[in-house]
């Protein structure tokens, strides 16, 4: 288990950089620092339409959003997700926003 | 230009997809594509291709490990640029193809591949046991419940001499699954070896609320043994799940999803035999294979339970079957009665199917024989 230091917060991570306590470590300072390591150079809103989005969803459903619905509620293509999160929807936004690792053969 | 990871998408190159396959073809292949006339298999391991215009094509296959090193390959390169102009293929069960375009040139590559020893083992044609298609087991993975190149290597090294000969009814394809994922081709091949746990998961209740989407660990479970429950951590109550371990059958699931359910154990992780499975549509229909050994143990480094149980299947299958037939076709011809006793594999409660649909395997007919096996059963 790694801890991750930004601005004097510090965070405890997995080896992929994804937080190990979820929401209760999450904060604007994170999404700050996942910036950087994602190569993302300025938070828009778009940007912070799909964080909200992703954690509004996992506070109701205990999950992830498929990656329809978050197309869906978010009004945003797949397309337009990548280009905001080069990493994708998985590795790029539910990091910067948070949840837990994604799962299964990916 | 290299790579700035300041700025990621500078200069980056995406949705190339694989090189076309026809820019890596031997010209003599090229030349004749869609219009090869028949083949033959000269020798074990070797095989020639004749076009319409009489052009000949000699392969030479070989062997390998599939897990291997750059320098593996790079002997690959060097036997392929001295005797097929650079050109060489691998076969979809991991073997590696040599080929040449005159008769003549076969015995100066075998000459060649025979100074690396047992490295290429010349056969995989025909009648015979060909290369296991196998997994990443304890190499890489981490939900296996045995390892995969090592069980692999223990029964090709004793089913051999099958490897280099046609001598069986018809071709044996075995396959391994290092669990019931069945990466690969286990629920399909004449014989499979399969990872399967025997301890339900360990639920780790410090993480499971940072790592785990609780929903997706129980929507996991084939048979519901997953439900929601709340513990307390450090006198804080949190949500976590709670495996009914009568209802679990141990697929592994769940740790599969949830990586605070692990269930891996060393005692309890072993080795499942099914037989009888294939995909071809030669004379009968494609078949699953089906489950005959439930367990064998874990003994490294050279697995000798499942090794002897493969090769006395093997072998009972080829004193007995019919030419052309496979394994699952001799075992429903002669019965599957009849398959334990003339394997000697001990029928096991295991072996019937309490899933779901399983109505449809059990016998709703007489028709049955009397084995030694019904016998044990009538005393």
């Amino acid at each position: 288990m790694a801890t991750i230091d930004h601005n004097g917060t510090s965070y405890e991570v997995d080896e992929d950089g994804f937080l190990l306590k979820g929401a209760d470590d999450w904060d604007e300072n994170w999404v700050d620092y996942v910036k950087g390591v994602e190569g993302i150079a300025e938070i828009t809103d778009e940007h912070q339409k799909v964080i909200d989005a992703l954690q509004e969803y996992y506070k109701k459903n205990g999950i992830a959003p498929m990656v329809r619905i978050l197309s869906k509620t978010t009004g945003f293509p797949l397309k337009r997700i990548y280009e905001l999160f080069p990493s994708g929807p998985g590795k790029g936004a539910c990091k910067m926003a948070g949840l837990p690792k994604p799962t299964g053969c990916v | 230009m290299g790579y700035d990871p300041k700025n990621p998408m500078e200069g980056r190159i995406t949705d190339l997809g694989p090189r076309y396959y026809g820019d890596m073809l031997p010209p003599v292949i090229k030349e004749n594509k869609g219009t090869w006339l028949y083949h033959e298999i000269i020798e074990p391991g070797v095989l020639v291709h004749v076009a319409e215009n009489g052009a000949k094509v000699f392969t030479v296959r070989c062997g390998s490990p599939r897990l291997v090193t750059v320098n593996y390959v790079r002997d690959i390169c060097d036997i392929a640029d001295k005797h097929c102009d650079g050109h060489v293929r691998f076969t979809t069960r991991n073997n590696i193809e040599f080929m040449v375009d005159a008769e003549e040139k076969v015995a100066e590559l075998k000459a060649t591949i025979a100074t690396y020893g047992n490295k290429f083992p010349i056969g995989g044609t025909g009648a015979c046991v060909t290369n296991i298609v196998h997994t990443q087991g304890w190499i890489h993975c981490h939900t296996p419940a045995t390892d995969a190149s090592g069980p692999v290597k223990a029964v090709m090294d004793d089913l051999f001499e099958y490897f280099g000969s046609m001598s069986l009814p018809a071709q044996v394809r075995i396959a391994l699954a290092c669990c019931l994922n069945m990466c690969g081709a286990v629920h399909a091949s004449d014989i499979a070896i399969l990872g399967i746990h025997r301890t339900p998961p360990m639920i780790d209740n410090e993480r499971i609320s940072g790592v785990c989407e609780l929903p997706l660990a129980i929507a996991s479970c084939p048979l519901g043994a997953v439900k929601p429950a709340k513990a307390t951590v450090n006198g804080e109550e949190i949500k976590t799940v709670k495996v009914n371990a009568e209802r679990c059958m141990f697929c592994g699931n769940c740790y599969t999803m949830c990586p605070a359910m692990p269930l891996a154990d060393p005692e309890g992780d072993g080795i499942a035999i099914l037989v009888g499975g294939k995909v071809s549509n030669a004379k009968s229909a494609p078949k699953f294979s089906k489950l005959v050994v439930p367990f064998l143990p874990n003994t490294t480094p050279r697995w000798p339970e499942t090794v002897k149980v493969v090769r006395e299947i093997l072998e009972a299958y080829a004193k007995d079957a019919k030419k052309y037939e496979r394994v699952g076709e001799w075992a429903e011809r002669i019965g599957w009665e009849k398959f334990f006793e003339k394997t000697g594999i001990p029928f096991t409660e295991k072996s019937i199917d309490d899933y779901r649909l399983a109505y449809d395997t059990w016998r709703t007919t007489t028709q049955f024989k009397y084995t030694s096996h019904t016998a044990a059963y009538t005393k």
